[in-house]
């Protein structure tokens, strides 16, 4: 039997947005017209996710499945490249690195009998992996804006050494993963044990046996793992090359801006 | 063929402004004058960490920019004016460069930090172990771990203690005598360029205004700028 939240005790959740709008008022923090724009905002971007999923699941999954990925991957591109604008090429690259990563995971499902080719499967699923990753991007390039700066006389030393751009970005490449791995594996350490994770509340919410919740949640999880891991890589790979240029020679922010 | 280590040619790049000048082979060329007179920017063009706006450069009598990158900056090796040592040990550190270029071979480190008056002890060190003198010491020993023809040094000695300039002015002699490596040096110290350069370029304001032997510099200035430098520096 599907389970529904009546529509007047969803009103009611006007109630948990007063405690943190009374903090804000009492406190004067400033953030009053946040709590109000961000929960009618947030409202309104999940009724109108709800109708247009419930339009895309009844249209032809091959169809509607890649209309609805170019529109999630899309709106992730813009949202991770602004942690890395002033870098060249940053928005081709994010969006060729989720297209690539969605492919992978996409063929890796369905090819190992993991979800049907169904919307309903297929999108959920997809998001989860597409906004990690997204996340995660956003996160190295702020990463290694901060470290190229950081370790600015470590790479100048390794280049007259006679180190090449991807050797002399070793230290500093390795440092960014670092930073953007650690949430993740510590994420996956404690799954379970201090929250339930959201996909698997869902489904036990919604009538389904533990059981078969955890094996989805199992397959989003580790997926979100790999697929985190990939784009940090990726990004990261890509990327670390606009600090230099063609000579070798490191260049700073500003210079990145004024070539690009 | 002509002894010309490096032959610079109206150079313009920031503040230097259409420097021309040549260096020989063993030369000890010491680039002294005020803070912001370009010096630093000048010693970055010699192994191409930076490359000029305008003007050419030749070392060995070929254009600058025909070396390979990499081979160039091992043989004419840059010490900066900050150790930047890597994470690790000394020895990683030491290592680093030859590794590069598949050098290196264990018993190196030894020699290394004999050249800088380190025990081998040093070697297994972490590098944060160090103190202000040793780590520039360690950054000295690293450059020269690629065994390079010139040595660039971006005021060496700027951070550190009397006993501790004394210390690396002497390894740096030993150095240009045993090694016979040549020698560029940047700083604004006028006892430094004393002891450690047989011929000197005084620079202000991005452009030449003194070159020539050492000693006659010191000794018989010609411009009124070099004159007030080494009064307001008490030599």
């Amino acid at each position: 039997m599907e389970r529904d939240i009546p529509t007047y005790s969803l009103f009611l959740l006007i109630v948990f947005v007063m405690i943190p709008f009374t903090i804000a008022y009492y406190y004067q923090l400033g953030l009053k017209k946040d709590i109000i724009w961000s929960t009618v905002r947030g409202t309104a971007q999940l009724f109108l996710i709800g109708i247009i999923l419930t339009y895309l699941f009844e249209l032809e999954p091959i169809v509607g499945i890649p209309l609805m990925l170019s529109v999630m991957i899309t709106v992730a591109t813009f949202h991770a490249r602004k942690k890395g604008k002033e870098l060249p090429h940053v928005f081709i690259s994010i969006l060729l690195g989720l297209i690539t990563i969605e492919l992978i995971v996409l063929a890796m499902w369905l090819g190992f009998g993991m979800i049907s080719f169904t919307p309903e499967e297929v999108i959920p699923m997809s998001g989860m992996v597409i906004g990690n990753s997204m996340v995660a991007m956003g996160l190295v390039l702020e990463r290694m804006k901060s470290e190229f700066e950081q370790s600015r006389g470590k790479i100048l030393a390794a280049l007259s050494l006679g180190a090449t751009p991807s050797q002399a970005s070793h230290i500093t490449v390795r440092k960014t993963l670092n930073a953007a791995l650690i949430p993740n594996i510590d994420q996956l350490k404690t799954i379970g044990l201090v929250q339930l994770p959201g996909m698997m509340t869902g489904l036990i919410l919604g009538g389904v046996s533990p059981i078969v919740a955890i094996k989805y949640q199992l397959v989003i999880s580790i997926s979100i793992f790999s697929t985190v891991s990939l784009s940090a890589i990726i990004i990261s790979l890509i990327m670390y090359r606009y600090f230099y240029n063609n000579q070798m020679q490191l260049l700073t922010l500003e210079e990145i801006k004024k070539s690009s | 063929m002509s002894n010309h280590l490096f032959e610079l040619s109206q150079i313009n790049k920031r503040v230097v402004s259409n420097v021309s000048f040549t260096m020989k082979e063993k030369e000890r060329l010491v680039i002294f004058g005020p803070s912001g007179a370009g010096k630093s920017t000048l010693l970055h063009l010699f192994n191409r960490m930076e490359d000029p706006d305008a003007g050419v450069i030749y070392y060995k009598d070929k254009e600058l920019n025909t070396y390979s990158i990499p081979t160039l900056r091992k043989e004419v090796g840059l010490v900066l004016q900050e150790p930047h040592l890597f994470p690790g040990t000394v020895e990683d550190n030491l290592k680093f460069g030859p590794s590069l270029f598949d050098e290196w071979s264990p018993n190196q480190g030894e020699k290394l930090l004999g050249y800088v008056n380190l025990s081998k002890e040093y070697l297994n060190k972490d590098v944060t172990e160090l103190s202000g003198g040793q780590r520039q010491r360690v950054s000295l020993a690293r450059t020269l771990a690629n065994n390079p023809e010139v040595l660039l040094l971006d005021e060496p000695t700027s951070s550190l203690d009397e006993q501790n300039i004394e210390l690396i002015e002497h390894d740096l002699q030993r150095l240009v005598e045993e090694e016979h490596v040549s020698l560029v040096l940047v700083t604004h110290s006028m006892q430094q360029a004393k002891r450690l350069g047989t011929t000197g370029i005084y620079m202000e304001e991005g452009k030449i205004k003194e070159h020539g032997q050492m000693e006659k510099l010191l000794s018989d200035p010609e411009t009124e700028e070099l004159k007030q430098f080494l009064q307001s520096n008490s030599i």
